[in-house]
Order: structure tokens, then sequence, then C-alpha cells
């Protein structure tokens, strides 16, 4: 009975900030503006399936690239010593206290910094306004939390295991792929889930690094309620998002472990 | 029997402490060698020399005459069984014990009639598909037996495998083991700290203390003729107490001379005289010249334990009949029973 009191505020929470605008976007993604039950909004997707398309293939890419250097880094990170990794463990979150938008926005100023350079240096290539501008804050923004769960599930495996791999004959290699890999399988699934949900709807990365040209499906949602004041457009590809990376993940949590090493 | 292992003069210190020193052991192949001591004395570091875990800032280890000290773990042809067992628990029984085999690239068929045999050597039929999790301290004790036996090491190293199992499942484990070893014709190097399961086991007995070799002998000789009051105490319960030899085969404690078997001490030197409880004879205190008072008794099941008063020393007594508290009696002691030891420098009591 206690514990059900306990639960409370997170219920009012829930029902507040989670389940009333989940209802409030699926109720305006089938009306028109004057309320009118409509399925016109759904029907306008298909002009967005490109940006749609290249948001999954951005977010695939970037959590693929987070996926090998998070775990390289995580890797390294649980070798050191205690006091090294602490350090490091610093290092690695003394960036996440500032906030998003003024980290993309000094990765910005950086990149033009470097465009200037090599402008004198007489080289013409663009850095910025392309998709591996994008790809690249994408990875910056969200590495650590692709590095935190693995971290994390590294430093609980058991060193005997590991020695009782080497002791039945195991090389490093195989150690790797035969022991630590699957053993630290549930990290990799946190890992790639809290970089790919966030990656596939930001539009603060794509804004400010991918000029206009780079628009991701967060940039058209953000545009339909903030520009064209269309929130009922907005929020039918809202809903369209929401039950594609749904899906996504539920095929992706069916997945059992030694398929997602196949994959890896 | 040619020796399959050697440890020459290992040196081993973690952070400046030293845990091993000078530590020299030959093991004969297909013997059954057991390292006990307290815990913390080095055995487990031991083991690791031998296995390539730990890297010796001094000294050789030599396997079949050849020198390993500088071979990782996977390239050595011996295998382990952990202690705690450190089972892989993503596999289930079957890949834990195929594991060896498959790095090895082991054809299937083979992988499949090797696993079902070491099955059936540890008892385990029919746990194939089994978790390992689910399974009992026992059962799991015998997948990595299974496991490190699969690829047929010449030795077994085997860090304190039955501890954790509880005493009357310890007993019929350490039946098994020495079928499974007498089976298999390998040599296994068994850790332990219980004195007793060592005695019962092994051809060799190694006790340790504080990183150094104590003794190094078969049970009998480790049990009977203990070379410092260390291992007279650590083996069993042991009287032990100042005494002087007078001449060889001659010996004087607690006021009286007994004959004994040992020689070579010099006359008039101070040594320390061994009893085991049970070596201790109660006779009426007419027939003896050692008498004593019985303090207390206590029954142990088997026997009686009494604790006896004589001149200057308590002496501990197991015997199948038993004295009233307050009861003079005498103490026979045939000598044979008389384990005579130097005194050891620095120890003098
Ligand atoms: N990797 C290590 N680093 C530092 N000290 C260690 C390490 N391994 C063992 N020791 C120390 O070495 C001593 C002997 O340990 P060990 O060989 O495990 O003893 P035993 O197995 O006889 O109980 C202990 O004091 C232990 O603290
Ligand atoms: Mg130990």
């Amino acid at each position: 009975m206690k514990k059900h009191l306990i639960a409370v505020p997170y219920y009012v929470w829930a029902v507040v900030f989670i389940a009333v605008p989940l209802l409030m976007i699926g109720y305006c993604a089938f009306t028109d503006a004057s309320g009118a039950f409509t399925l016109e909004n759904i029907q306008q997707i298909t002009k967005y399936w490109p940006v749609m398309l290249r948001s999954l293939l951005y977010a695939a890419v970037a959590t693929a690239c987070c996926l090998v250097i998070g775990y390289l880094l995580a890797y390294c990170m649980a070798q050191q010593s205690e006091r090294t990794k602490t350090v490091l463990m610093i290092l690695l979150m003394l960036p996440m206290w500032i906030s998003f938008v003024l980290r993309t926005q000094a990765m910005q100023d950086l990149l033009d910094l470097v465009q200037n350079w090599l402008k004198a240096a007489g080289i013409d290539l663009q850095v910025r306004n392309n998709a591996l501008a994008v790809v690249l804050g994408l990875i910056y923004n969200y590495l650590p939390f692709m590095v935190l769960p693995i971290y994390t599930s590294l430093e609980k495996l058991d060193k005997r295991v590991i020695e009782a791999a080497e002791d039945l004959g195991a090389n490093r290699f195989n150690v790797f792929r035969k022991v630590i890999l699957p053993l630290t399988m549930p990290g990799v699934g946190s890992g790639i889930i809290m970089v790919f949900v966030p990656t596939i709807s930001t539009f603060v990365v794509s804004e400010k690094l991918g000029g206009a040209k780079f628009n991701l499906i967060g940039n058209v949602i953000q545009e339909q309620f903030l520009q064209v004041y269309n929130p009922n457009v907005g929020a039918a590809i809202s809903l369209v998002m929401l039950v594609l990376i749904l899906f996504i993940l539920i095929i992706f949590s069916f997945l059992d472990d030694e398929t997602k090493e196949g994959l890896l | 029997m040619k020796n399959i292992i050697e440890l020459q003069n290992i040196h081993v210190s973690f952070d400046g402490e030293t845990i091993l020193d000078h530590f020299n052991l030959n093991i004969r192949d297909k013997e059954f060698v057991t390292l006990l001591g307290p815990s913390g004395c080095g055995k487990t570091t031991s083991l690791r020399a031998i296995a390539g875990f730990v890297q010796p800032q001094a000294g050789k280890v030599l396997f079949e005459g050849k020198d390993i000290t500088k071979l990782p773990p996977h390239k050595r042809q011996v295998n382990t069984v952990f202690q705690r067992y450190a089972l892989f628990s993503h596999y289930n029984v079957f890949e834990n014990i195929a594991f060896g085999l498959r790095i090895s690239k082991t054809p299937e068929k083979e992988i499949k009639e090797r696993v079902h045999e070491m099955l059936a050597l540890v008892n385990l039929k029919g746990f194939e598909n089994r978790n390992v999790a689910q399974l009992s301290g026992g059962q799991q004790q015998r997948v990595a037996i299974a496991r490190a036996l699969v690829n047929n090491p010449k030795v077994l190293l085997l860090d304190e495998p039955l501890a954790a199992l509880d005493l009357k499942l310890r007993k019929g484990m350490q039946n098994e083991l020495l079928r499974i070893q007498r089976q298999m014709g390998i040599t296994f190097v068994y850790v332990t700290h219980d004195q007793e399961e060592a005695l019962t086991m092994s051809d060799t007995v190694v006790v340790m203390k504080d990183g150094l070799i104590q003794q190094i002998g078969t049970p009998e000789d480790i049990y009977n003729e203990p070379t410092n009051p260390f291992v007279a105490d650590f083996i069993g319960e042991s009287n032990i107490l100042p005494g002087t030899m007078l001449k060889d085969y001659l010996v004087e404690f607690e006021g009286v001379e007994f004959p004994c078997v040992d020689a070579g001490f010099g006359e008039n030197v101070a040594v320390d005289v061994v009893v085991r409880p049970e070596d201790i004879k109660i006779r009426e205190p007419e027939e003896e010249a050692l008498h004593g008072v019985v303090e207390t008794v206590t029954f142990k099941g088997v026997h009686y334990e009494m604790m006896v008063r004589s001149a200057n020393y308590l002496w501990k007594i197991h015997s199948i009949t038993c004295r009233e508290p307050g009861t003079k009696i005498g103490m026979k002691i045939i000598p044979e029973y008389i384990h005579i030891m130097a005194k050891e420098a620095g120890t003098a009591n």
C-alpha cells in the first residue's frame, strides 16, 4: 500500500508529461485545423519519405560508428588503473555538462575555422553543410551514451572467465570474440538504443552543421510546428516516426544475442 | 620417473611485497601433488605461475624440460580448474566443455564424441543442454573439471576445487577426483588449505607458509616426520614441547629420558619434541616415568580428548578410553612416536 503511495507522483508525472502529449499527438494527427476527422495529414507523409529515409540512414551510420569507436574506447578505459579510469570518465562526461546546442554551435564554429584555414592554404574542400559534418556531429554528441553502458558491462565482467578462456587455449582475438563480446552484449544493446533513438529525431545537429540542405525529419517536424504553423502535419509525422522507431526496437529486441553478434 | 614440471628458484612479488621466494619444486609425471598451506601463503600464485598468469620476477618454469617461463597461458599444455569454477555463463554445459576443442578447430563430430566422453567421466550425462547457472555447486564443479580435461592436458591444475562444497559432497568429490586422475593418467597439481584433504588424496604434499616451502614429502612423511613446528602444528594436532637431545637416540623432556629413533643432532642440544595426541598411551602412574593429572575430558565422537598436566606442559591426548578429571595417569610414548625437530633460529621458547 505504501509503495503505491510513493509511486503516485511518478504516475502523475507519467500521465501529464507522457500519456497526455501522446494522446494529443494522436488527436492532432487525425484532425484538421477545425478539429474534424481527416486522414489527409497522414497521407501527406509520402512527401517526406526521402527525409525520413535520410534520417534513418544517418542515425544508423552514426550509431554504427559510435558502436565501433565507443567499444574501443570503453575497452581501453576498462584496462586502465582505477585512477586513470576516473580521470578518463570525467573527461568523457565533461562535455555533457555543457548545453547540447552550445556544443553543436562550437562544433560549427570550429569547422568554419578549419574551412578558413583550408581556404588560406588553397584547398577547396567543403567541411560543413554536408552529410559528413552532420554524421560527425551526431557521433560527437552521442558517443558517451554508447561508451557508458558498454564500459559498465565490461567492468562487471569477471576477469577469471577471461583467464579461463586463455587457459583453454584462446588467444586475445578468440577471448574477445567468444567471451568478452558475448558477455557485454547487454551493454552493446542499450548503447545502440540510447544512441539510435535520439539521433533519428535530432534537429539541432543537422541545422547547425548541415545547413538547410541536409534536413532530418526532426527539422521537418520543428518546421511544421514553429514555422508553417501546421501542427496537424507535424503531429502526423511524429506519430509515424514513433511507430517506425518502436517497430525497429521491437525487431531489435527479438533478435537473440547470437544474431546480434553476427550482425556486428 | 621424469619431472613434468620444474619450478626453479621462482621469485614473485606484487607491489614490492614478496609473495613467493626461492620456490623450488619438481613435479613428477602422473603424480598427485598438493600445495597445502594457510590462506594467503601463495598457493594460488604458484599455480598461476605454472599456468602462465603470473610472470615471476626471477626463476624458471620448465615443462618437460623446456623453459616455458615466457610462454603465454594459451600456449601452455596445462589446464586449470579455477577457484569458484569461472564457467562461461553465456554457454550451456555442452558449449562450456567444447570451448577448448572449438578453439583448436576440432571437427564437429569429434567435438561431440569428446564432450560426451567428458560428460560420462564426470557423471553429467544428459546435462549437455542445461544452462550452467541452473546447476548446483557440485555440478558446476564437474563442468569445470570436464572443460579443463577435454583438451587432454598433461597437467591439470586445481585451485581449491572443493572449498565451496559442503562436507559430504566434498568427500564424494575427493574420491571422484582420484578416480579421474587414475583414469586419465595425468598429473594433478592440487591446491587446498585443508590438511585432511591433502593427506588423503596426495602422492606428494608441499607444505607452504608465507611463500616459502616448509616441507615436501609423502603424506606419511609429512605427518610422521614434520621438519618444523609449523608443519607439525598445521598437519593435524600436535604436542610440541622443548626438550634436550642428550645423545643419539636419547632425548629428555619433562624431566624424563626417552629412547627415540633420531640421531645426528649432537649431544646436549636443545630441540623441539613433537608427539601426536593419538600416540600417547594411558597407563597407571606407577607403570610409567612420565606422569600427569587429567584436567578436562571432551567427547569427540570417535575418541575422547583429554588435557593432561605434567610438570611443565599441558598435553593433549586422544584415546578411546577416558579417565575422570583429577585422575593421575602415566603416559607411555614409544620411540617411533617421538619426533625430534631442530630448534629454529629465533623461535626459542
Ligand atoms: N594480483 C595481485 N596483486 C597483489 N597482491 C596479490 C595478487 N595476487 C595475490 N596477491 C597477494 O599474494 C598473497 C598470496 O596470495 P595467494 O597466492 O592467492 O594465496 P593463497 O592462494 O595461498 O591463499 C596474498 O597476500 C595476496 O594478497
Ligand atoms: Mg588461493
